[in-house]
């Protein structure tokens, strides 16, 4: 029973996320900020995904 | 009522989240550059901050503990701040344009913000009643954009500075934030 509602509670805020991050997507972008990663100078966070760092393509 | 009040206190000031627990230092550094996002990023995380530790404690207290499921606290209290910051940056999106490009990259991040995720794990750890935890979940944010503000202030001024090169930009700005870590300290034993 308590493994059924430990999975019930997690489907209901993974599907909360889902609807969440839908919409936000969904939401047009406002004028002049179509790509606002390419004003990031990097901090030394090199995991997150914004970091230009990933953007550097070896040859 | 004195209680709340020494606690708003100590939470934002005396204990600050920033400058003595070291907890969102991302934001920190990233939006303190100009005084005008550092102050709408600071009204975002006082919001995120706020509402998602009171939808996290009653999570907690009204569905995870009578199931006897507490060790699911983490993975929960992450899902609901993901899916929070999600609607926070949709309202800002539609409603305030110029806050949603000044914060730029910033406003996903407070989804990594340890800050947002530490307060909601403190409620609970602290063992506050309601009362204790709306303080505690206004006052810590309160206190992050105080500094935040405060930091970004000195940033623009430290810009326009005749600083040595090799301390222009990051590190001076580290040095600084160590100086009002002190500064900080010195209200220890306040209240």
């Amino acid at each position: 029973m308590e493994i059924l509602a430990a999975i019930l509670i997690l489907a209901g805020l993974a599907a909360l996320y889902g609807v969440a991050y839908y919409l936000n997507h969904k939401t047009p972008v406002p004028e002049g900020c179509e790509n606002l990663k390419q004003s990031c100078q990097g901090c030394k966070d090199f995991s997150c995904g914004n970091n230009p760092a990933h953007d550097i393509k070896e040859d | 009522m004195g209680e709340l009040f020494a606690l708003f206190l100590s939470a934002s000031i005396i204990n600050n989240i920033i400058l003595t627990r070291f907890l969102g230092m991302c934001p920190f550094m990233g939006v303190s550059k100009k005084s005008d996002s550092a102050l709408g990023m600071g009204a975002a995380v006082i919001f995120v901050i706020f509402v998602s530790s009171i939808v996290t404690y009653a999570i907690y207290q009204f569905i995870l503990w009578p199931l006897n499921l507490t060790y699911m606290d983490l993975i929960v209290f992450i899902l609901v701040i993901a899916a929070f910051v999600q609607l926070v940056e949709m309202f800002i999106k539609k409603t305030s344009p110029s806050l949603y490009k000044s914060l730029g990259i910033y406003l996903p991040l407070i989804t990594t913000n340890c800050a947002v995720l530490g307060v909601a794990l403190e409620n609970i750890s602290y063992g506050y009643n309601w009362a204790e935890m709306m303080t505690y979940s206004l006052a810590v944010p309160a206190g992050f954009a105080l500094v935040l503000y405060v930091f970004s202030t000195i940033r623009e001024r430290l810009d326009i500075a005749n600083t040595p090169k090799a301390f222009k930009g990051n590190p001076i700005a580290l040095i600084v934030a160590g100086l009002m870590a002190i500064a900080f300290s010195g209200l220890a034993g306040l209240v």
